[in-house]
């Protein structure tokens, strides 16, 4: 047998394709959220014990650990709490940059959700500022979180800091 | 360690394995001893001939996971010179097939061996 | 042996195992569980120092799932945490040597995943390494098969005696509420189904299965103040093997035999027949008989009864299956097992598992009484 070994310059990758398939379950709590967004109803979850509401809905506040069996509809418009200008590309996305993704806090919710602001320049979008939801026509909106397009400034006077403090 | 072994399948059609504190000679080597940690030693070529130490007949193979499409089995064979066994994969002749089996490494020709472990395309029985 | 906090398992809640829960998502699963263990135990959160959890993001496609949980543990306000991506019994394991340090009391242990979101045969091809055996695709049932296959020859077994032992395993799983499978079947009918990966029929394996648990650990102390009849832990230990299939001999579990040595050692037991349950996370009779064997026990006899549960053979979540093992042990020893309880049951030993071909075994040792004085 040869102690030489085997060839100096050694192969330097192995490359493997990963084939990996998934069907999440959306649930019976999850579906009432989705199905009402066809109506153009943005639905949260009330907490039992502290009546904060959670937008998407969850089942139990993780703060006061009570169920949140109660849905109730909150508003398609609120404040932007912070925002950012994106100026990179992501990959599968197809925005024009710069854009804004925002958080916003629902009219009624207690905590923010994420948001694209569109139809105003990046640099006007401010803390504070009111927007609205922009919803697929009728007869396209599919009960997901895609039938909302994006918000917009409502041009309504800015929100003062102090009444979104506690939903940042 | 794992490129250079590979490199052996790839451009010499040759089987090489690791001298190893506490498990001999390992193949496919790893580069260390997986019992206790220290540095694999010299390299030791290993024939491409063994012994078939377990067999796992798969009838319906799964797409997208398995190496192919029609009925196929994993085996772990002990290649000849070595002290650890292989797991690999036999197509052919399955009904002759059993522990204790003497098989022989099937090359990828030449064009279709890229380095990695598949470049041995099966093994098949010779007795 | 020095003298360890005696610490106790002292709620267990688990959702029956199904083979898809259509209506709730893992998250909402888990809930239900921590309430219910909480709820068994007379506490809320607050009386709960630690928590750990097992689950694999792999298996459930999200990549750090396991932060979601958090919000249904009961984590706030913040607690310490640990997540392991493996079966839940390890973290069972680790609240466990947590505790021992002194400076925390109780526990909270969950294991949760929907297996049926995912194709597990995938997923766990990847828990091989990526140059010699994932490249290959192997997939849990064929390492499984190839286990099976070293240990029928050396062994001599049979198809009969697979058979014979999976109907077994299925009998008792009837008498389990939460086991997936309900049906008896008999030994020449499960020899009669297809096979999965030969010499493994699909009679012989559990189906896909997913569930959600949750198991409380307490001090001395405070445990007889949270259950009337804590399962009390008098040995634990855990041992891995080689992630190279071929580098140790399949059709036997070296690690499962030190762990039990180790464990029994703890207890200060001589012998793992001296127990009248043990619960085994043996996801193919090959690997029960493997264990069996490993650990000193007759895999037919009838005390120690064996997997009384109907074991994984009945219901098999991932991540998880080996902390129902615990769980199933607190529940004989605490006399909450109703159709499936042991008579007189007073000492179990349970065995979680993860990898391919029994890689990592960890071993508990139950009594009803405390070990250290």
């Amino acid at each position: 047998m040869s102690t030489s070994g085997p060839p100096k310059e050694p192969v330097k990758y192995v490359e493997k394709q990963l084939h990996l398939p998934y069907c999440y379950v959306a649930g019976d709590y999850k579906v009432r959220y989705l199905a009402a967004l066809k109506d153009k109803t943005i639905l949260g979850s009330k907490c039992s014990r502290t009546g904060k509401v959670f937008v998407p809905p969850i089942v139990a506040s993780p703060e006061s650990f009570a169920p949140c069996d109660e849905l109730i509809p909150v508003a398609d418009r609120g404040v932007v709490t912070t925002f950012c200008i994106v100026n990179i590309p992501v990959i599968g996305r197809s925005i024009e940059l710069p854009y804004v993704a925002a958080s916003v806090a629902l009219d009624g919710a207690d905590i923010s959700i994420y948001a694209l602001i569109q139809e105003c320049a990046p640099a006007d979008v401010r803390m504070g500022m009111r927007v609205e939801a922009v919803w697929k026509p009728d007869g396209e909106r599919q009960g997901s979180h895609e039938d909302i397009i994006h918000f917009r400034p409502t041009g309504e006077p800015d929100a003062p800091l102090a009444s979104f403090m506690h939903r940042l | 360690m794992i490129g250079r072994f590979l490199a052996g399948l790839k451009e010499d059609k040759r089987i090489w394995g690791q001298r190893v504190a506490g498990q001999g000679v390992v193949v496919p080597p790893v580069g260390y001893s997986e019992t206790d940690g220290s540095a694999g030693g010299d390299w030791v070529e290993v024939k491409p001939t063994g012994v078939v130490t377990a067999v796992a007949r798969v009838h319906r193979p799964i797409p997208h996971l398995h190496p192919c499409a029609e009925p196929f089995a994993f085996v772990l064979v002990k290649l000849d010179g070595a002290d650890t066994a292989l797991a690999h994969v036999v197509r052919d002749h399955l009904e002759q097939l059993r522990i204790g089996s003497r098989v022989e490494a099937v090359w990828a020709p030449d064009a279709e061996r890229h380095g990695s472990i598949r470049d041995i395309a099966c093994f098949r029985v010779i007795s | 042996m020095p003298k360890l906090r005696n610490v106790a398992v002292v709620g267990f809640a688990q959702a029956p195992i199904v083979a898809r829960d259509e209506h709730r998502i893992a998250t909402e699963m888990l809930y239900e569980q921590v309430r219910a263990a909480l709820a068994q135990c007379g506490v809320e959160r607050e009386a709960i120092d630690y928590q750990a959890a097992g689950s694999a993001d792999y298996l459930d496609g999200r990549p750090f799932g396991f932060v979601a949980a958090l919000d249904v543990m009961g984590s706030w306000p913040a607690k310490a945490d640990l997540h392991l991506e493996m079966d839940a019994s390890f973290a069972a394991y680790y609240a466990w040597l947590r505790i021992q340090t002194g400076d925390s009391d109780t526990a909270l242990v969950c294991g949760y995943g929907k297996t049926s979101e995912g194709e597990p045969e995938r997923v766990l091809n990847l828990q091989l390494d990526p140059y010699y055996q994932a490249a290959i695709g192997l997939d849990p049932t064929s390492t499984a098969a190839l286990q099976a296959s070293a240990w029928m020859a050396r062994t001599g077994a049979t198809d009969r005696d697979l058979a014979a032992l999976a109907a077994r395993r299925r009998a008792a799983g009837a008498r389990n509420p939460d086991a997936q499978l309900h049906d008896p079947a008999s030994a020449e009918d499960l020899a009669q189904t297809p096979w999965a990966v030969e010499p493994l029929r699909r009679g012989y394996l559990p189906p896909v299965g997913e569930s959600a648990v949750c198991l409380v650990l307490a001090a001395e102390g405070k445990a007889e103040k949270m259950c009337d009849r804590p399962a009390w832990i008098r040995g634990v230990d855990q041992r891995i093997e080689l992630q190279t299939l071929g580098g140790r001999d399949l059709s036997r579990s070296a690690g499962a035999k030190l762990a039990t040595e180790r464990a029994l050692a703890m207890a200060g037991l001589a012998r793992a027949a001296e127990v009248d349950v043990v619960e085994l996370c043996a996801t193919t009779p090959a690997e029960e008989c493997i264990l069996c064997e490993a650990m000193g026990l007759d895999a037919a006899g009838a005390r120690p009864a064996i997997n009384p549960s109907g074991g994984p053979l009945a219901g098999n979540p991932l991540m998880m299956t080996g902390l129902i093992r615990l769980g199933e042990a607190f529940r004989q020893l605490a006399g909450r097992a109703d159709g499936h309880g042991v008579a007189g049951a007073r000492r179990a030993i349970a065995h979680g598992a993860q990898g391919h071909c029994l890689q990592h075994n960890v071993v508990w040792v139950l009594g009803d009484e405390r070990r250290w004085t």
